[in-house]
Formats: structure tokens, sequence, C-alpha cells
């Protein structure tokens, strides 16, 4: 047995704890994003909240819960925060239709260690097992578009159309912290 | 002494990978924790800003797109860790778009459940016993974050 060998072994063993690599194949778009590396990798779509607590839904929810990608190579649950449109989306919408199924995503994983022992996940792209194709993970707004139909006709960004959003910003204005602070901000500030 | 080790490690290496990963969850522990809700892709992914430029007020719109928009929230304790926020309540955070909304960039004081998942910590939040509302007023410093989240007003 040579001495090679041997290091190849304890390699082997330190896998599960080292941080691997899963760039191979990756097409994703950069971002800038803090400890950026792209990602490719194949995971079973999961409820997070079931598979960390045990309280489970035949669905996954159904778009109500955050949906978390069990990773194929090592078991790692990866969580997924944000989709592959820049408008403030989660990935919710783009991976609820693949609940319980094995996919193969492609995106960014992100994070720095001083701020998170694990990194996080851009889902930029989505094919489930045995597709020859990857779709683009672009459902959120279209998803917003059918629960918001009035919004959605009026046209603009979603997120200054949201009603939610504007009831909350008429109420409180945009700092938070009531319309007169606002007032007197905006005036100093612009 | 040294080649029987080597003779073995591979075969215990392979017997460890079949096995797959040790389970990297531990049973949850209650506790209650301080801190403020906070938009999570903002704060991990730098896209907006540093660390303290996208909490508080400057980033309270935006945390309120985020929210709507499906990405996780968190519950920044003082000592800086990060809990990701399963449940609030008894609710699925995604279920109603104003569950969330309500207690964006406020400060808070949570009792719940804390799992610890692959490095990443989740709390199930069964009440919050306190809020203080939004208090960290970075906008005096860092103004809003991002730029256009407060529309410029026409002249």
């Amino acid at each position: 047995m040579s001495r090679a060998r041997f290091a190849l072994a304890l390699s082997l063993l330190a896998l599960p704890a080292a941080a691997q690599d899963f760039s191979a194949g990756s097409e994703a778009a950069s971002w800038g994003l803090l400890g950026e590396s792209p990602a490719r990798f194949s995971a079973e779509v999961v409820d997070v909240l079931c598979q960390i607590t045990g309280d489970c839904s035949p669905d996954c929810g159904g778009g109500a819960r955050q949906l978390g990608l069990l990773r194929t190579a090592d078991g790692v649950l990866v969580l997924p925060m944000k989709n592959g449109q820049p408008v403030f989306s989660g990935a919710v919408a783009d991976l609820a239709p693949f609940c319980g199924q094995t996919v193969e995503v492609d995106g960014l994983l992100v994070g720095e260690p001083e701020a998170t022992p694990a990194q996080f996940y851009m889902v930029q792209r989505i094919r489930p097992e045995g597709v020859a194709d990857f779709v683009p993970a672009d459902r959120f707004t279209a998803t917003w578009a059918v629960a918001n139909p009035e919004a959605a006709a009026a046209g603009g960004d979603w997120f200054r159309a949201d009603p939610a959003v504007r009831g909350f910003i008429a109420r409180e204005g945009y700092l938070g912290l009531g319309l007169e602070t606002d007032r007197v901000f905006i005036e100093d500030w612009f | 002494m040294f080649r029987n080790l080597t003779r073995l490690t591979p075969a215990l290496a392979l017997m460890l990978m079949a096995a797959g990963p040790a389970p990297a969850q531990d049973a949850p522990r209650r506790i209650e924790v301080t801190g403020e809700m906070i938009d999570t892709w903002c704060y991990f992914s730098g896209v907006m800003g540093g660390y303290d430029a996208v909490v508080g007020s400057a980033h309270h719109t935006c945390a309120l797109w985020c929210a709507a928009g499906g990405i996780p929230v968190g519950l920044r304790a003082d000592d800086g860790t990060v809990y990701m926020v399963l449940k609030l309540e008894g609710d699925d955070p995604l279920a109603e778009p104003e569950t969330l909304l309500t207690v964006a960039s406020d400060r808070l004081t949570a009792d719940g459940l804390h799992y610890v998942r692959d490095g990443v910590n989740y709390l199930v939040v069964e009440a919050v016993t306190a809020n203080d509302g939004i208090v960290n007023l970075t906008h005096e410093t860092f103004g809003p974050v991002p730029g256009f989240a407060i529309p410029e007003p026409a002249q």
C-alpha cells in the first residue's frame, strides 16, 4: 500500500466535514455576492419544517413553507433563499412543483464563514431527474400575478404593486417608523 | 503496524462513506431569543451592502419586499447568531403575506424550539413575548438601502 493510497483514504474520511466543490458543469451567472461559488448538484426537494421537526405536509406545505434541497452527494440539507430573478423573490414557487422529487439544480452558494458556518443557495435553473433541459428558476412573478390579479394588471414592479406591502408602507412609512418620521427624513434626504 | 493501518483505512473509509454522513441534527432545545427580524438573503449575500446596512430602518422597505417575495426571514440575536424562522406562533411563514410583514425589522423576544441542521440554526417560534418595534435606526447612517427603496419625490 503506497503513501498516496493512504492519503487518499484519509481524504475520503474527511469528505463529509470538508467543504466540497460542486462547481463542475455549472453555468450559474455570477452576482458578485459574499462567498459566492457556483454549484450544480442533485437533490431531493423537501419541506424544511418536515425535515427538521417531523411536522410534515403531503405537498411540502403547498407553498406556505420554506423548501430545502437534500443534496444527494452528502445528505446535507441546503437552504435555498433566492430564485434567479433580480426582484426580491424566494425559491419556493420554483421548487414546489418538485416536492419529494429528485432534481438537478444550478446556482450559487453564498455566505462568508464569519457570518454563517453553512452557506445558502440561489437557484438559477432546475431540471427534474431524467429530463434533458434545465428551466430557469423564474416562476415567482408569474405565481404572484395569479395571486394578485388586480395589482398585476396595473403593471410595474411586483414589489411596488403588492397590496400587502403597499398597505404596510401606507400605514407605517418606508422606514417603518410612522408617516411623520418618513416625511421629515424624505424632506432632508432628497 | 503502519502497513496494517494503511491496509485497513481504505476499507474503513468505504464503510463510513457507504453509511452516509453522520446525522447533523441535534435534538431541539427550548430557548428565548431577543433580536431583530431580518431579511436573510440581503444579510448573508451582501447584495445590498454590508451587514450593518441591511438591517433596521434603512432596510425596512426591502425587508418587506423580501418577506412578501418568500425569502426566508431570520431572527438575528444580539450575539450575531441568525435563526431561520420556520414557524411563527403556529403559522407557516408564507401562508399569509402579512404574517411576516407585521414583524419585519422589529426587535422582539421569541420563545421557541431551536434546531441545528448542517450548520444552520432554525427556530420554531412558539410565542413572541415582547416586541419593541423598530429600534435599529440605521437610516440615520445609511439612508434607504437600497437607495431606490424610497421613491424620489416629484419636483
